[in-house]
C-alpha cells in the first residue's frame, strides 16, 4: 500500500524530468554556482576506469558526470534514454538496435559514432565480468550500422534488454588504451577540470546534447565514513551527503537548515532461506518464517523509520511491481502450525549468518532472530567479516541476509537470483512454473500481456521463493538548504546530478 | 591494521644501540655504526614485508574475489587471479615487488591503479600530520615536565602528572569525536573534516587544528611522564647534587645540568611516540577524513591487497626505522664519548 503511495510520488512527466526529483521542482532553475557532493569512498579502492569494478560510490558518481550511458534509470518507465536517443527490438526480440542521440560529442569535440560505442561495449564485455554486465550478449553480436546505429544481438528472447544497458555501458572514444583511460574524454554533462585521491572538480559541458545544466561546476568530495561526511554537511563544508543514511538523517533531523532527500526502494536487505536443501527446503517452513516476522517493527527499529514494508517480492520500485498481491502479515499462530505440519525441528538452534557490509544489514539479523524465536525458531546470528561471508556463506549457507542495490526491476532479481540457471542463485531456488513464466515474460512484446506474465511470475515467487524480503530502506541524501532538483531515484539514480541547481 | 605498525615501535629494545649495550669505550667511526645499524633494520623492514603479503594470503578470500563484482563465475574469477598474478605463488609475487622496491614501483592495487600514485599524495599528509603532532608534542611534554620537574612534590607537579596520566589512556578517537562536536559543531570555530584542493593537500590549514590536537594530546600525556621521570633520574646523579650544594639557581641546574643526561631518554620516548602517532592516525584521519595514509591501509586491508599493504608499510617503517635511528644517534652523541 506504502509502496504504491511512493510510486506515484515519483512518476509523471517525460525526457529527464521523469528522473524525479526533490524540492523546488515548480521553481525555475537558477544558473550558476559549485554544488559541493560529498560520496562515499576509500582511498585504496580508487579506479579511475569507467569498465573496471567501481566499489567507491565516489568514483561511480564522477565517471557517471563525466560519462554517458546508453540508457539511465528513470522512475517510469524504469529505463529512459541517453546517449542512446531510441531504441528498438526486432520481432524475435534478440536484435536491438540503438540510435544514438543527435549532436552527441565527446568533450575535446569529436562526434560520438557507433564505432565508439561498439569499441566501448566490447572493452565492458572483456573485463573479468563482462559476462554478468551484458548478459546474453557475445562480444561479436555488437556491432555497428552506419555511424549512429548500434545493433545489439542476444542469444536469446530479452524484452528487457535495454534495462541492461543503464548502469555500466559508458563510452569512451575509440581506441582508448587502458594505459589512457583515466584521461579519455566522455560525453557526460561535465567535464572533468581535475582528479585528485578520489577528490574531483568537474565543470559544465555547455555543448551537451541532453539538455541545459545549471551548476557551473561540481565538487565530488570523497568520505571514507558516513559519520565524517555527515559532520561535513553540518559545518557547511559540503553541500550534499550522497547517501549518507539513516543514522546521519537522524542526527541532522532537528537541523532545519538540513534538507533530506528519501529515496524509495533504495536498498533491499533479504533473508535468504535455502530451498535446495537443509531445514527450510520444505515450502510451509519458509512460510512460517515469512508469516513470523514484524515488518514494521523491523523498518522503525533497523531502518529508522527510513523505510517501507515489503511484501517478500524483490524489485518493488518496478512500475511492474504487483500491488494487488496481498501484504503478508504477523501471524505466529499460523507460523507455528506450518512448523509442525512440516515437522520442522524446533530444538535445534539454527545459525543466521551476515556481514556489516550495509548499515543495518546486522542489525536486521539480530532482530529477525528475537522476532523468530516468539515462533518458536531459535536462530542464533553470526556476524562474519565480509571477505569471509562471500568466499564461504553467499550462495551456499542455509540461512543468511544478503543486500541488493538495483530495486527498480522484476527482471533483474528473477534473471539474477531466481531462475533455475542463474548465476546468483542465492537460495539454490529450482522451479519450473517460475522459470516459464520469466521465459514467457521477457520473450513476449507486447507491454500489458507481459506485465500480465510478469504478475504471474511474482505471485510464485511471493508464494514460495527463498526470500524474506521485510521492507526496503530508503536511500537518504542530506543538502543544504540551498540545493534544488536532487535526484529521487532509488539506486544509482541518485548520480544524475545535471538537473540539479543552487538557489541564490 | 595499526597491529601492522606495531613491532616495528618496540625495536628499540633490539637496537645495539640502546642502554643494555653501551658502546664501546673506543667508539667506532660514527658512520660505519648507523650504516650496520640501518641494514639490521632494512633486513627487518624486508622481514616484516614478507610477513605483510604471507598473512595477507592466509587471510580468507583473496584480491581477485574482494574486487570483484557479485556473479562472477569461477570463470570469470580465475581470469581476474591471472590479471592480479594471484596464480602465482607468494613468494614469487613477494620477489617480484621487492625488486621493483629499488626503483621505487610499489607495483599495482588489484584495481589496477599504480600504488605510488595511491600513496604519492597521502603519505606527505600523513607526515604532515604526524610531524606537527610529533612537534607539539615534544615542545609541550618538555614544557611541562620542566615545569614540573623544578617544583618537585608540590601542587602543580602531581597536577601535572596526574592529567598526564590521565590523557595518555584517552584513546584518539574518543578525543576525535569529542573535538568535533565541540570545537566544530557547537561552536563553528573549525572545520569539521580536512577537505582536499586540486594538488590533494588539505584546502586550507585551519583543517589540520583538530587532527593534530587528537593526536598530539594523549602523546603529551605520555611523553611528559617519561620527561618528568627521566628528568627525577637524572637529578639524583652526584654531578647535579655537586650543582645544587654548589648553589646554582635551580634553573640553570636544570638547564644545564640535568636536561642533558635525561635527554636520550626522552627522545626515546618520542622516537616511539612517532609509531603510535602513525597508528593513531588511521583512526584519527577516519573521523576527519584526513587524506591520508591510514584511510589507504584499511581499505587495502578490505580489499587483500597485497601490493598496497606493503607500500604502506614499507614507507611507514621507513620512517619508524629513520625516527628510531635519530633518537639512537642522539643517545651516542650525548653518551657515547663521555660514558
Amino acid at each position: 500500500m506504502s509502496a504504491a503511495a511512493l510510486l506515484a510520488a515519483c512518476g509523471g512527466g517525460s525526457g529527464d524530468e521523469s528522473a524525479g526529483s526533490a524540492s523546488g521542482g515548480s521553481a525555475k532553475p537558477r544558473r550558476g554556482g559549485t554544488l559541493r557532493v560529498g560520496a562515499l569512498g576509500r582511498a585504496g579502492a580508487i579506479t579511475r576506469d569507467p569498465h573496471g569494478t567501481q566499489s567507491n560510490e565516489s568514483d561511480y558518481l564522477i565517471l557517471s558526470l563525466v560519462y554517458d550511458t546508453l540508457t539511465v534509470p528513470g522512475a517510469k518507465p524504469n529505463t529512459l534514454p541517453r546517449l542512446a536517443a531510441s531504441w528498438k527490438p526486432s520481432a524475435d526480440l534478440r536484435t536491438w538496435r540503438f540510435t544514438l542521440a543527435k549532436g552527441a560529442r565527446f568533450h575535446d569535440g569529436s562526434p560520438v559514432t557507433a564505432e565508439d560505442v561498439v569499441f566501448s561495449l566490447k572493452r565492458l564485455r572483456a573485463t573479468p565480468s563482462g559476462a554478468s554486465r551484458l548478459p546474453g550478449i557475445q562480444a561479436k553480436n555488437i556491432t555497428a550500422e552506419g555511424t549512429d546505429t548500434v545493433v545489439l544481438v542476444s542469444d536469446y528472447a530479452n524484452a528487457e534488454l535495454p534495462l541492461l544497458t543503464r548502469l555500466t555501458t559508458f563510452v569512451v572514444p575509440e581506441g582508448t588504451t587502458d594505459k589512457d583511460i583515466a584521461k579519455a574524454p566522455g560525453t557526460g554533462p561535465f567535464k572533468l577540470d581535475w582528479f585528485r585521491s578520489g577528490n574531483a572538480r568537474l565543470v559544465r559541458n555547455d555543448d551537451w546534447y541532453g539538455g541545459e545544466v545549471h551548476l557551473d561546476a561540481i565538487e565530488v568530495k570523497i568520505f571514507e565514513s558516513p559519520q565524517a561526511m555527515a559532520n561535513a554537511l553540518l559545518a557547511g563544508q559540503i553541500d550534499v551527503a550522497s547517501n549518507a543514511g539513516a543514522v546521519a538523517a537522524r542526527t541532522a533531523a532537528s537541523r532545519k537548515d538540513i534538507q533530506t532527500v528519501r529515496r524509495p526502494n533504495d536498498m533491499a536487505m533479504p533473508l535468504v532461506m535455502r530451498t535446495a536443501d537443509g531445514p527450510f527446503a520444505d515450502p510451509r517452513v519458509r512460510e512460517a518464517l515469512r508469516l513470523a516476522v514484524d515488518r514494521e517493527a523491523m523498518v522503525k527499529q533497523v531502518l529508522s523509520g527510513y523505510g517501507t514494508v515489503a511484501n517478500d517480492i524483490l524489485g518493488t520500485g518496478d512500475p511492474a511491481y504487483d500491488k494487488n498481491v496481498p501484504q503478508r502479515t504477523r501471524d505466529l499462530a499460523k507460523a507455528r502450525k506450518l512448523l509442525e505440519e512440516a515437522g520442522f525441528d524446533t530444538a535445534r538452534t539454527y545459525e543466521l549468518f551476515t556481514t556489516e557490509d550495509m548499515a543495518g544489514l546486522a542489525e536486521s539479523a539480530t532482530l529477525l532472530a528475537s522476532q523468530l524465536r516468539e515462533a518458536g525458531v531459535k536462530i542464533k546470528v553470526v556476524k562474519q567479516e565480509s571477505a569471509v561471508f562471500w568466499d564461504k556463506t553467499w550462495l551456499k549457507g542455509d540461512l543468511y541476509t544478503t543486500y541488493w542495490g538495483t530495486n527498480d526491476s522484476v527482471v533483474f532479481f528473477a534473471s539474477k537470483t531466481m531462475v533455475s540457471d542463474s548465476g546468483q542463485n542465492e537460495a539454490g531456488w529450482k522451479d519450473s512454473a517460475f522459470d516459464k513464466s520469466y521465459e514467457k515474460a521477457i520473450g513476449t512484446a507486447d507491454t500489458a500481456r507481459r506485465t500480465e506474465l510478469l504478475q504471474q511470475l511474482q505471485q510464485i515467487e511471493y508464494d514460495r521463493s527463498g526470500y524474506l524480503l521485510w521492507g526496503m530502506a530508503d536511500g537518504i541524501d542530506l543538502a543544504g538548504s540551498r540545493v534544488r532538483g536532487l535526484p529521487t531515484l532509488p539506486g544509482y539514480g541518485r548520480v544524475q546530478l545535471e538537473s540539479a541547481w543552487l538557489a541564490s | 591494521m595499526a597491529g601492522q605498525l606495531t613491532p616495528d615501535t618496540t625495536t628499540p629494545a633490539a637496537s645495539p644501540l640502546t642502554a643494555e649495550r653501551r658502546p664501546a669505550r673506543t667508539p667506532a667511526p660514527l658512520l660505519v655504526r648507523a650504516g650496520l645499524v640501518l641494514l639490521k633494520r632494512a633486513a627487518l623492514l624486508a622481514a616484516l614485508l614478507a610477513l605483510v603479503f604471507v598473512t595477507v594470503e592466509l587471510l580468507p578470500g583473496d584480491a581477485a574475489k574482494a574486487t570483484s563484482e557479485r556473479g562472477e563465475t569461477a570463470a570469470d574469477l580465475a581470469a581476474r587471479r591471472e590479471l592480479l598474478g594471484l596464480d602465482r605463488p607468494v613468494l614469487e609475487r613477494f620477489w617480484d615487488w621487492m625488486t621493483g622496491l629499488p626503483t621505487g614501483d610499489l607495483g599495482t592495487s588489484a584495481r589496477g591503479e599504480k600504488v605510488t600514485d595511491l600513496v604519492s599524495g597521502a603519505f606527505p599528509n600523513t607526515l604532515l600530520l604526524g610531524g606537527i603532532a610529533l612537534l607539539l608534542t615534544a615542545v609541550l611534554s618538555l614544557t611541562l615536565g620542566c615545569w614540573a620537574a623544578l617544583r618537585p612534590g608540590s601542587r602543580l607537579d602531581r597536577a601535572v602528572s596526574g592529567t598526564a596520566t590521565a590523557v595518555l589512556a584517552l584513546p584518539e578517537f574518543v578525543l576525535a569525536v569529542a573535538l568535533v562536536l565541540v570545537l566544530s559543531l557547537w561552536t563553528g570555530w573549525l572545520p569539521a573534516v580536512t577537505l582536499t584542493d586540486a594538488g590533494g593537500s588539505p584546502a586550507s590549514w585551519d583543517m589540520l587544528v583538530l587532527p593534530v590536537l587528537a593526536l598530539t594530546v594523549p602523546q603529551v600525556g605520555w611523553n611528559t611522564r617519561i620527561v618528568r621521570a627521566a628528568l627525577a633520574d637524572e637529578a639524583r646523579a652526584p654531578h647535579v647534587e655537586t650543582a645544587v650544594l654548589d648553589g646554582l639557581p635551580p634553573r640553570r641546574i636544570l638547564t644545564h645540568h640535568v636536561l642533558p643526561g635525561a635527554l636520550p631518554a626522552i627522545a626515546a620516548g618520542l622516537a616511539t611516540s612517532t609509531g603510535m602517532l602513525l597508528g593513531g592516525a588511521v583512526a584519527v584521519e577516519t573521523i576527519f577524513n584526513y587524506p591520508g595514509i591510514g584511510s589507504v591501509l584499511a581499505s587495502a586491508v578490505t580489499d587483500r591487497d597485497s601490493p598496497v599493504i606493503a607500500g604502506v608499510t614499507a614507507l611507514t617503517g621507513a620512517v619508524i626505522t629513520g625516527m628510531l635511528l635519530l633518537a639512537d644517534l642522539v643517545r651516542y652523541l650525548l653518551t657515547g664519548g663521555r660514558r
